[in-house]
């Protein structure tokens, strides 16, 4: 199953991925990402259900790092699959984004 | 000045019993140019009467030569013969005449300025008195007519000039249309010869071989006719000659000499000698017979069925590239070209193959220019080579020629391609389609993902392919059909040896391919990330129209681990 929960975890936002990210739903990551961060300081994209992501979905993650610097907000990816972790990698993205391996430590350091 | 200028306004008509003499004798003179268009027959007949009907000592024609603006008298009849006399426009009576295209009346050459008084030097004839009028068309004077003297002691007069002036006419009409049946004639009989020309160096080229065969070669003119040349043949021995050659220059006489130089090239390899000496043979034999500056550059050589070794010597041909697993190797030329100097020697090279390709290329390939007329080079022809290298032989070489035909072609261009045989037949593993809307990815990455798993691809490799060709279904339905569409994707994957080929076909209107660059990656930017996966995960790929009409063929492939593969 494919879809987006959107949690508040110790005073930051969490929005979890599941599934298959793709073309079909990318642009409503895209609007919750974005739309978390307008409200929130702190937020945070949890992927470790998430059994494949292609470069919409990927683009998604990047307008949400881009818009956080821009703020001065904090944005992170959490508990990331390897699979997410295999396609940052071939992006070479994987150096660009703060990940973390939970949400209590995405206000952190 | 002032004499010739009142000449040219309308006079007089001359006396009635005259005018009639004067129509038959323009009726005469238009029949007899009528008659014939060979001017070297009719104009010095046609000059004689003019001489007589106007009562001159002498009587002169002089053309103008278009290239040169120079006036040349070409017919002369009377004492003197000025036959190949040379004038500048304006310059003398008969360079005003054409100057101002209009008629020149001098009644007494002796003080008159305008005479050119070389003529009569030496040669104890005194000009006293000269008549000129132009040989006028819609294009410009083309020459004039001088007379020279009237019989009688007088000097020409005004009815005189009037009377030339009718006489040229009709002259003038006659040497434009001889020239233009002339030129007409010519132009026939060069397409006549081009085409003869183009028959028999179609029928030099040699036939395909079918079944396995290491050699294959193709041409591509840039004009009617070509200078490029290619040739295989098999030696009793049971090795195969092979021959790549491109002439200087264009034209008629270039594929003239490429005739020759191809069978002379073949003539010479027959004995199945070394390729130094197939190439000094030749060089011998063109020193001897050219000597019009134009030369051959020449590729020589032989290998085996299986192409595992090829020798080879060059004469002054761009450099032999050798492709293997993704790395060049350039062989130079062993010698200048061929018909400049005899008792040249050509150096050898032997190259051990091992399962890669040799390309030979005319500098043709290299001379490609691109829209911005940058020349495409020895780097350019590499990255072409490079992005094709995992077609089977006969696809690529069309998928080079493709690409160089994109570009600009100011050369002839002919490719030579030299590997080991290998049957390969591509084996269909998949054929998919879909709508072309996001919704159905997933289920072809399933398909794809089953299909990859079943071949026993590695995960890791199996889940960058899929990638790949997620991302390039999803370019084809944001990009080549602009989002939503209820046209369709076609997925059609295949296996040739140890190369998996991932096709895919559209119908949406064709894209620029310039228009798919990949971007480097490790950008943090949220666009063009999808074609920079498919390029860094394929081992090529590119994009073709399907049709004619309108349609794309998306083409990835990948080598893949193949156990029976060295």
């Amino acid at each position: 199953m494919s879809g987006i929960v959107n949690e508040t975890y110790d005073g930051i936002v969490l929005i979890r991925l599941s599934g298959e990210v793709d073309l079909s739903w990318s642009q409503q990551v895209r609007q919750a990402v974005l739309a978390a961060l307008e409200k929130h300081p702190a937020v945070g994209v949890e992927l470790s259900q998430v059994s494949y992501i292609d470069s919409s979905g990927i683009a998604a993650l990047v307008e949400g790092f881009q818009s956080a610097r821009a703020r001065g907000s904090r944005f992170a990816l959490v508990a990331i699959s390897d699979a997410v972790r295999a396609v940052l990698e071939l992006a070479r993205l994987d150096r660009v984004f703060l990940i973390v391996a939970d949400p209590g430590a995405v206000a952190e350091g | 000045m002032t004499l010739a200028r009142r000449t040219a306004t309308p006079i007089a008509a001359p006396p009635a019993a005259d005018a009639a003499r004067t129509l038959a004798f323009l009726a005469d003179l238009s029949q007899a140019f009528a008659v014939s268009l060979d001017l070297r027959k009719t104009l010095p007949e046609a000059i004689t009467r003019v001489a007589d009907f106007m009562q001159a000592e002498g009587a002169s024609l002089f053309l103008l030569d278009p290239a040169t603006q120079v006036l040349e008298c070409r017919i002369c009849v009377g004492p003197v013969d000025m036959t190949g006399v040379r004038l500048a426009i304006g310059q003398g009576v008969v360079g005003l005449a054409v100057a101002e295209n209009a008629t020149q009346l001098v009644t007494d050459a002796a003080t008159d300025a305008r005479v050119w008084r070389a003529g009569d030097e030496g040669s104890g004839f005194t000009t006293e008195s000269l008549l000129c009028a132009p040989l006028g068309t819609a294009s410009g004077p083309i020459g004039a007519i001088e007379l020279v003297n009237r019989r009688d002691g007088r000097a020409f007069g005004a009815e005189d000039a009037e009377m030339l002036r009718l006489i040229a006419a009709p002259t003038a009409l006659a040497i434009n249309n001889a020239r233009m049946a002339n030129d007409l004639v010519e132009q026939q009989r060069m397409k006549r010869e081009f085409d003869l020309a183009r028959r028999l160096q179609k029928s030099l080229l040699p036939k395909r071989r079918r079944g396995l065969f290491p050699v294959l070669g193709v041409n591509l003119p840039a004009h009617e006719i070509s200078g490029d040349f290619y040739d295989y043949f098999e030696l009793a021995d049971g090795r195969i000659g092979f021959v790549i050659g491109d002439i200087s220059g264009k034209g008629l006489d270039a594929a003239l000499l490429m005739i020759r130089a191809a069978s002379l090239l073949r003539w010479a390899g027959k004995d199945g000698i070394a390729p130094g000496a197939w190439l000094a043979r030749a060089n011998e034999e063109l020193c001897e017979t050219t000597h019009d500056g134009r030369f051959v550059c020449a590729l020589v050589g032989y290998c085996d069925r299986d192409a595992n070794r090829v020798h080879f010597a060059g004469a002054g041909f761009p450099p032999v590239l050798v492709y293997r697993r993704g790395a060049f190797t350039e062989f130079a030329s062993g010698g200048p070209p061929l018909g400049i100097m005899a008792g040249i020697a050509f150096d050898e090279h032997t190259v051990d193959l091992n399962g890669g390709a040799l390309y030979a290329f005319s500098d043709g390939a290299t001379d490609v220019r691109s829209a911005e007329g940058k020349r495409l080079g020895s780097a350019g022809v590499r990255e072409l080579i490079g992005r094709h290298a995992t077609a089977a032989p006969e696809a690529r070489l069309r998928a080079l020629l493709q690409d160089l035909k994109h570009l600009k072609l100011v050369d002839d261009t002919t490719l030579l391609l030299i590997e080991k045989p290998r049957a390969h037949d591509a084996q269909v593993l998949l054929e998919y389609h879909m709508p072309a809307r996001a919704e159905y990815l997933r289920e072809m990455r399933t398909a794809l993902r089953k299909l990859l798993d079943q071949l026993g691809i590695e995960p890791a490799l199996r889940d960058r392919l899929v990638l790949a060709v997620d991302e390039a279904c999803t370019n084809i339905i944001r990009h080549a059909y602009g989002g939503e569409s209820d046209g369709g994707i076609g997925l059609r994957v295949s296996r040739a040896e140890d190369v998996l080929s991932f096709e895919l076909t559209d119908d949406a209107p064709c894209v620029d391919p310039a228009r798919m660059r990949p971007k480097p990656l490790g950008e943090c930017r949220a666009g063009g990330l999808g074609i920079a996966l498919i390029d860094t995960v394929m081992d090529t790929w590119h994009v073709e129209p399907a049709s004619v009409r309108c349609g794309n063929r998306l083409i990835l492939r990948k080598r893949i681990e193949d156990k029976g593969y060295t």
